[in-house]
């Protein structure tokens, strides 16, 4: 499984980077590619690998070094050549992305973009004069949801509408991906549904062109690049759900959206970036859902033992943790 | 006797041959500056409309368009689709050194061409349609003094062609 990483690292993203680093990333083995999180290119600075928490660099001969300061210096031509590739040298196609900040590319890999915004009247209009791109790694991990389905699942007629709450980095996204594949396809003898998955941020299904890249079960439709609030709407007007999965609940409207595909019959799993329960019923949002009784279950995670530790589970349904 | 006629006819016809291969590249550089820049035009929608990826767009313009100035558009595709860390100007610059042996364009208009190449693909739809739009309208420009210079040059140069071997002729005689 991590081999297949690493190879799916040299396939998918390497052939995206400038000629000079694609020669020293392409030095490393693949069990070493394998545990690649994030690769960063920031101009004028040492070019990073982040392998869970720890932060690398290269040196000219394409060996990792933990000294920063001895790396390989990105330059402005590496992250011009970069974006070229990851654009196809056409930025006027990739507006909309470059106005949300990121782009996606084959295998639903992330590339975050840094540079001089332009906004205008408030909001972002473009970016451009780029000076760094993070790319980060997609990764499915099948299974990660299983210790978790009997709680959200507890026989088969019922799905507990359930809310993870993370930090970010927790692994909340790969949970949510491997619900989304698992109730899909169907699990431990329950048949699969039908579920929308609603991915603003085309993290979820990591989508290039408005296809899934990665794995969110054969069931499932995926509204990418959409807004939770529109999006949840369109699912329970057009795509007739029994499950709706969406990422970072944040905003008023999509607090009404969950409460309108509740009150339509649809159940929801989502997301929301907090610590613990302290921090999460701090926020007004959560506040109103909580009050309304939206949620039956809520899941904590952290880093503890590693992305998606299950630090806790609260029943709102039974009024206990 | 014969024989001097004979030179006499191969000097006359091959000076003229040279005047009329002069007065046809007056105005092929007429013909492919404007296939250039309807071609251009045509790379504009398939940009500011269709919001084709570069290569893609390229390579439509290309089928679009008639040779030889298929080839910009064909060669700077090719470049593009290795996706192999190259820019979008260096692309477009390894499509005019294909366009030059084969185009009858002037060292001006390949400067032209040039200096478009670091803006294609760079910038946003709205940004691509201005530039788009102004290389468009100095290739008008250019192909107007072109015509201009056709219609006074290709008599001199047909009419001049057959003149300058008669004199030639006159003089050897």
């Amino acid at each position: 499984m991590i081999g297949n990483d690493g190879a799916k690292i040299s396939r998918e993203v390497l052939p995206y980077l400038s000629p000079a680093i694609r020669k020293l990333v392409g030095n490393l083995e693949e069990h070493q590619l394998a545990g690649l999180e994030e690769l960063r290119l920031r101009c004028g600075q040492p070019l990073f690998l982040k392998f869970a928490d720890q932060d690398r660099t290269l040196n000219s001969q394409g060996k990792l070094q933990a000294d920063l300061t001895r790396g390989y210096q990105t330059t402005l031509e590496d992250v011009q050549r970069t974006l070229a590739s990851i654009s196809d040298n056409s930025i006027y196609a990739f507006e909309e992305d470059i106005r949300r900040g990121f782009i996606t590319i084959p295998g639903g890999h992330r590339v975050g973009l840094a540079g001089q915004v332009v906004s205008h009247e408030g909001s972002i209009k473009t970016i451009k004069d780029f000076s760094s791109l993070c790319i980060r790694i997609a990764r499915e991990v099948r299974g990660a949801a299983r210790p978790l389905l009997a709680q959200i699942c507890p026989d088969k007629a019922n799905i507990r509408n359930t809310l993870i709450i993370s930090p970010p980095r927790c692994g909340k996204t790969t949970l949510l991906r491997d619900l989304a594949c698992s109730l899909s396809n169907g699990d431990r003898g329950r048949s699969g549904l039908n579920v929308v998955v609603v991915d603003e941020r085309s993290e979820l299904a990591g989508s290039y062109r408005g296809v899934p890249q990665l794995d969110v079960g054969m069931r499932s439709d995926v509204l990418d690049s959409c807004p939770k609030a529109l999006g949840m709407n369109i699912a329970v007007r057009a795509l007739s759900p029994q499950l709706v999965i969406t990422d970072e609940l944040g905003r008023r409207e999509d607090g009404e959206a969950v409460m309108e595909c509740i009150n339509a019959g649809v159940k929801v799993i989502s997301s929301i970036h907090a610590s613990n329960l302290d921090e999460l019923s701090k926020r007004p949002l959560m506040q109103e859902l909580l009050a309304c009784h939206a949620f039956q279950l809520g899941i904590v995670l952290s880093r503890a033992r590693g992305p998606g530790t299950v630090e806790t589970l609260i029943r709102w349904d039974e009024g206990c943790s | 006797m014969l024989i001097k006629f004979i030179g006499m006819v191969l000097i006359v016809s091959g000076f003229g041959g040279w005047g009329m291969s002069g007065a046809h590249r007056l105005r092929g550089r007429v013909k492919h500056l404007r296939d250039l820049h309807m071609a251009l035009g045509y790379l504009e929608k398939e940009i500011t409309c269709m919001y084709n990826p570069l290569s893609q767009a390229l390579e439509n313009t290309a089928h679009f368009s008639p040779l030889p100035v298929a080839r910009l558009f064909s060669a700077t595709a090719n470049v593009l689709r290795d996706k192999s860390g190259v820019t979008a100007r260096e692309a477009w610059l390894q499509g005019i050194a294909q366009l030059q042996p084969v185009a009858q364009l002037l060292d001006s208009d390949y400067e032209l061409l040039a200096a478009a190449a670091h803006q294609l693909g760079a910038s946003d739809a709205a940004q691509q349609r201005k530039f788009l739009n102004t290389l468009q309208e100095q290739l008008k420009i250019t192909e107007e003094k072109a015509r201009q210079n056709m219609e006074s040059g290709q008599k001199l140069w047909t009419y001049g062609g057959f003149l300058a071997g008669l004199l030639v002729v006159l003089l050897l005689i």
